[in-house]
């Protein structure tokens, strides 16, 4: 066995499968959230749902993510917060902005689009990994999160963190050939693939839900359930 | 076979003293040598104890005054004659006069003047003179699938012909990717059941000189250090020469520093393909790929693909045929579920969720009519 074949593998079937898995499982998430249904109005509501959805996710991506003192949680907890902010940050640009991502999606989705230079790519991405070092250091100190985190948790942070620093060793030429750190890179982000579905990371889509509910229950000034 | 060294060979075609030690140092930088530890003993033209830096040279003078010819059976499966073709249009004359001449191929599919059945005795012939002692060079892959019936060379089929051959070869060096890896015909579906030499012959050390077509100068070096020395060149995981294919393109690239600063050609005429920037996003194989021609290059020194614009194939490498496109980032996946299957994997999710809802919905339907049950 070489890396070339494991490469091969990594990129080829293996990359294949772990995605429809992924897909499949966002699928069968999101469905069954979706079965689940709204609560019922017991009360008829006095203002908007759709209105309340619509401001509360105005508020959380475009206002509250450039004043985040005003809030509650960031003067409680602010290592959280800003460790949080930049490590999604990093991802999206890396995921998004990223030439060489921007090449898979292109490759997946038929359409590609412009990227940021390396340079700034590659300092979110080192911000993202550090953020994500303190996110693991908060964890591992803070005796209430000690409290919440199961096995699971640390597994996230294993699964994330693995693809974050196999990528950027890869893009740098460290310690290793750049087929092995290749080969690790797309094996690890396979890894996550299949993780996501069955983990917390499947919060990227649930997020969105969480938010319209929450909305809808600022937005209908009624008494809730 | 003339059973004079070399040296003396080369002394009768009017080669000076001097012409001779020049060429041994092109040699020399053939099997990319550049220091060797001093040899004693060995005395330089006048006379003088050879200092260190010119210990290579000396040797390999030493090893062409005293050896014979190398005898070589090369040998063609499914291939284009590409390999050869280059080997002869090289530009180093001198280093293709060293194979061709020098050492002596008895027996070369494309180059031979006979034909037929005299051929195939000149090659038995020679096989059984030199037992033990001829390099055995193939160029194209060996099929394997239905009896090898897919390529056969007077009524034999290529694993045949190489199993026979190689039995008596002192070392195999299996020159382009054809041979080393499978190369093209090896590409999906692979309908002859094509194989590189090294996955049949396990006995015999095997050289691998991948490439499409194999460096010239990578190969005659490799065969001059058999010459001069007796001993194959140390090889990396895939039997490459590490001297070689030690490095990957990527980080011996004259475009690499705009690789660095992130700036990238976006098509084949845009304004960074005119400034010569990096090829990575046109699809590049060069940083998984190991090779020599980023510094030995082609044509003398010319250029190399990457050079004159174009992205590196990868053509050293394992399988490059199906290694994703060849105009498309590396990045990309080799393999990708198609829409259909994709669509088909969200049903599949849907459904699983929509059948466990409902089995969930059934449950506590019973669960609540028993409980009901029970409080009546």
């Amino acid at each position: 066995m070489n890396w070339t074949a494991v490469l091969e593998f990594a990129r080829g079937p293996f990359f294949k499968v772990a995605l429809l898995v992924f897909i499949a499982g966002m699928a069968y998430r999101i469905a069954r959230i979706i079965m689940l249904g709204w609560t019922k109005d017991r009360v008829p509501p006095r203002g908007s749902k759709v209105e309340g959805a619509a401001i509360s996710f105005l508020k959380g991506i475009l206002i509250w993510p450039f004043i985040p003192w005003v809030k509650d949680t960031f003067k409680r907890n602010p290592i959280i917060y800003i460790a949080g902010g930049l490590f999604h940050l990093g991802l999206f640009v890396v995921l998004i902005l990223g030439t060489a991502h921007m090449l898979v999606w292109k490759s997946l989705l038929g359409f590609g689009w412009a990227t940021l230079p390396l340079p700034i790519v590659d300092w979110l991405a080192a911000v993202a990994i550090v953020a994500m070092i303190v996110l693991f250091i908060h964890r591992l100190t803070n005796p209430v999160m000690r409290l919440i985190s199961g096995w699971p948790e640390w597994l996230n942070l294993l699964f994330v963190f693995l693809p974050m620093v196999t990528g950027y060793m890869m893009t740098h030429h460290l310690f290793f050939r750049y087929e092995v750190l290749y080969s690790l890179h797309m094996l690890s982000v396979n890894i996550m693939l299949i993780w996501i579905p069955i983990s917390r990371i499947s919060h990227f889509v649930f997020y969105f839900f969480s938010k319209a509910i929450h909305g809808a229950d600022f937005g209908k000034r009624s008494v809730s359930p | 076979m003339a059973e004079d060294s070399i040296y003396s060979e080369l002394k009768k075609e009017g080669m000076s003293r001097r012409g001779f030690l020049k060429f041994c140092g092109l040699v020399a930088g053939a099997m990319s040598f550049t220091m060797l530890p001093p040899i004693e003993g060995l005395t330089d033209v006048r006379g003088v104890q050879s200092p260190v830096k010119h210990g290579t040279i000396e040797m390999i003078a030493k090893a062409l005054q005293t050896k014979q010819r190398l005898p070589v059976i090369w040998m063609e499966f499914q291939d284009c004659a590409g390999c050869s073709e280059a080997l002869t249009r090289s530009q180093s004359p001198t280093l293709v006069d060293l194979v061709l001449n020098k050492i002596t191929v008895e027996y070369h599919e494309t180059l031979t003047a006979a034909a037929g059945f005299q051929t195939e005795e000149a090659k038995l012939a020679a096989m059984q003179k030199y037992a033990g002692q001829y390099i055995l060079v193939v160029e194209g892959s060996v099929s394997d699938l239905n009896d090898g019936i897919y390529c056969t060379i007077g009524g034999k089929s290529s694993m045949e012909l190489l199993r026979e051959a190689a039995a008596g070869a002192a070392a195999i060096v299996a020159t382009g990717n054809c041979a080393a890896f499978g190369g093209l015909p090896r590409a999906k579906p692979n309908p002859t059941g094509a194989l590189g030499v090294y996955e049949v012959i396990k006995d015999k050390p095997v050289v691998n000189i991948p490439g499409c077509p194999a460096i010239p100068e990578v190969f005659t070096g490799v065969l001059a250090q058999f010459l001069v020395f007796g001993t194959l060149p140390e090889l990396d995981a895939l039997h490459r020469p590490k001297n070689f294919y030690g490095t990957a393109i990527h980080d011996r690239c004259l475009r690499r520093p705009f690789y660095d600063a992130g700036k990238f050609a976006l098509s084949f005429d845009d304004e960074g393909a005119k400034k010569g920037y990096c090829l990575y996003k046109l699809g590049c194989k060069g940083p998984t790929t190991y090779n020599s021609c980023a510094t030995l290059k082609w044509s003398g020194g010319l250029s190399f693909p990457i050079q004159s614009g174009h992205p590196c194939l990868g053509c050293s490498e394992p399988n490059f045929w199906d290694g994703g496109g060849f105009y498309q980032g590396q990045s990309a996946p080799i393999s990708k579920p198609t829409g259909t299957v994709a669509a088909a994997a969200v049903a599949a999710g849907v459904a699983i969720a929509a059948g466990v809802g409902m089995a969930n919905v059934a449950q506590k339907k019973a669960a609540h009519s028993a409980d009901k049950e029970e409080e009546e």
